[in-house]
């Protein structure tokens, strides 16, 4: 990705096609470029209008909202209210800060530490099985499922009468009410985002093995080395770049995701597993508060932000590629 | 060398790990066949006492699946005939054609992958209600409910597709130029080059952007409920079948509410299981899911 950002320029050299004189050659060359701009414009024509009322205009908007008090459908009765719906955010007795973004971070923080050590562990055991591209094919499921199949087959699976339950009494244990108890709703639901994105994470670490020279490898098992000593002496630290990409890659969509717990919780109970997002979402289209839904979108931008920042600086500083 | 020595470890993990994976869709399954009372109660029993469809005729019936199913599929393919035209136009233009501002384009385009789609929920819905001349509105967008009472408001927000250009421009570099110029020597206009010749050798590129972007549109779930809730009428099957759930009792519609699950995401299904490779090949080179 960090490539992508410095665009190859495809130079194409001038060449006079004619034997016609230098004057009018270099004419028809520039009107030939002129032409082109042209016609380049008018393929980019779509895109651009399309970012300009949906990207650009709606990156004013939000600024201007997040700065005003609007209750309502009618521009006219936007008043600006400067930093307050900001500062309101994070004044004493605001659930924002605690329990709302600390919920946030713990998500994005749970779901990558299971998802990763899911797919470290399964992504190093398909690599020595036969049929790998079924195996992966299996994992990739939950990615390609709309969140409201994951969320409802698995809010149903907690229920006392559920498969998870079923499954605890069968082994001896008492029944938990995993979503209604705040102690372990969040944890439940984090086990599900993990569930849901730890295929994506099997594919990336595959690749990463696959770059892996088998020689490594051989050189290893010619010294004596175990299987323990090669799995941390040459898999996870040639493997870094790609737990690397993974970690932050799934730390940023954790931060951002809340349809999972709108269908599984709603945020619920009380405030236990309400995330940024999700309150964002509340303030706007349940309490219909533009202004401090904005000012919250913009926190969780800011924060996401400094992730994405502190991952290309990562990357560029170890000069690898993801 | 792991397999040299305990083959049988990595097929428990890997079997395990499957087993979790696929255990969640197969209860799905299986409730969808439980009859009346047998879902909810204890003890757990995963296989139903007899297969009974008639949660699927109801699910069809009382979520009005034929108008979801509409609504999803209309949705659906807009989308995918937007993101794939402007994909393949923008990207021929940035890959093959000289202009002044193209890098500064080149990087709006890759900017727009950075923004997160939360960011946009109030913008745009908003933006839609005030749309000028539609729904009632005047040419200011005052009076009336804008484009959020259209199937149009379903698709609006992802017609065009950074991530989609970025994915065509990249291919589209490696076709060769002169193939393209000595299309143009021989007449063609730009068009006509970008048809004729750069299109059919987008083709698998094409594919794989299609699929990515007929999972995510069919799946979409918040934006497709924040237009339903302004007008019911575009309803979208994650909406429905979601809206089903929230209302009526869930141990009695539980049942039905896996049968329409089944049923709304078996296209998905069948066509990630056809053309998985190119899926996958899509998750690689966006690594972004």
């Amino acid at each position: 990705m960090v490539n992508a950002l410095t665009p190859e320029t495809t130079t194409r050299p001038p060449r006079p096609r004619s034997s016609a004189p230098a004057g009018a050659t270099a004419d028809r060359l520039g009107r030939a470029r002129r032409h082109q701009a042209v016609v380049a414009y008018l393929f980019l024509a779509p895109t651009l209008l399309f970012f300009a009322v949906f990207l650009i205009l709606p990156l004013g908007f939000a600024l201007l909202l997040s700065m005003s008090r609007w209750a309502g459908f009618d521009l006219g009765d936007i008043r600006p209210v400067g930093l307050d719906n900001f500062t309101s955010l994070f004044a004493d007795g605001s659930t924002f800060l605690t329990p709302i973004l600390t919920n946030t971070l713990l998500f994005a923080l749970g779901t990558v530490a299971l998802a990763l050590a899911g797919a470290v562990l399964v992504a190093t055991c398909i690599d020595n099985l036969r049929f790998q591209g079924l195996w992966r094919t299996l994992y990739l499921l939950p990615i390609v499922t709309t969140v409201v199949a994951v969320g409802n087959v698995w809010k149903y699976m907690y229920e006392p009468g559920g498969l998870v339950n079923g499954a605890l009494n069968a082994v001896g244990l008492d029944s938990v009410a995993f979503l209604q108890d705040p102690d372990t709703a969040l944890p439940a639901v984090v086990v599900v985002q993990a569930w849901a994105s730890v295929g994506t994470a099997i594919l990336i670490l595959t690749a990463g093995l696959k770059s892996i020279p088998e020689s490594y490898y051989e050189a290893a098992a010619l010294d004596g080395a175990g299987p323990v000593t090669v799995f941390w002496r040459i898999t996870l630290p040639l493997l870094r770049p790609s737990l690397l990409f993974v970690c932050v890659t799934q730390f940023i969509t954790g931060l951002q995701s809340f349809a999972l717990i709108i269908v599984m919780t709603k945020g619920g109970p009380g405030d236990a597993t309400n995330v940024a997002a999700l309150e964002m979402y509340r303030q706007a289209f349940s309490y219909g508060d533009w202004g401090t839904a904005s000012a919250a979108a913009f926190v969780l931008f800011v924060v996401i932000l400094l992730v994405t920042l502190v991952q290309l600086w990562i990357f560029r500083r170890k000069g690898e590629d993801a | 060398m792991i397999r040299r020595r305990f083959p049988w470890l990595s097929y428990l993990v890997v079997v395990t790990g499957a087993v979790l994976t696929v255990v969640p869709f197969l209860d799905m399954v299986m409730t969808s066949f439980k009859g009346p009372g047998e879902s909810g109660t204890l003890p757990y029993r995963f296989l139903p006492e007899a297969f009974d469809l008639s949660n699927y005729r109801a699910a069809v019936d009382q979520l009005d699946l034929p108008v979801l199913f509409r609504n999803s599929v209309i949705a659906t393919t807009v989308i995918n005939a937007s993101v794939l035209l402007t994909s393949s136009l923008a990207g021929y233009a940035l890959a093959k054609l000289r202009f002044p501002g193209r890098d500064f384009i080149f990087r709006l385009v890759l900017s727009t992958m950075m923004f997160p789609p939360f960011l946009f929920f109030i913008p745009h819905f908003l933006i839609l209600v005030h749309w000028p001349l539609a729904g009632g509105n005047d040419l200011l967008g005052r009076g009336g409910a804008g484009l959020t009472v259209s199937i149009v408001a379903l698709a609006m927000p992802f017609l065009v597709n950074g991530f989609g250009i970025f994915l065509m421009r990249q291919f589209m570099v490696s076709i060769p130029d002169e193939v393209l110029e000595a299309a143009r020597i021989d007449g063609a206009g730009e068009f006509a080059v970008w048809w004729r010749i750069v299109v059919p050798q987008t083709k698998p590129v094409m594919v794989t952007l299609g699929l990515l972007t007929f999972v995510d549109a069919w799946n979409e779930y918040i934006w497709a409920l924040l237009v339903s809730t302004a007008n019911p009428g575009v309803m979208t099957l994650p909406v429905g079948i979601q809206m089903l759930q929230d209302h009526v009792d869930p141990t009695r519609t539980m049942p039905i509410v896996m049968a329409g699950l089944v049923l709304s995401i078996l296209p998905v299904l069948v066509l990630f299981l056809l053309l998985q490779r190119h899926y996958v090949r899509g998750i690689m080179l966006s690594g972004l899911k």
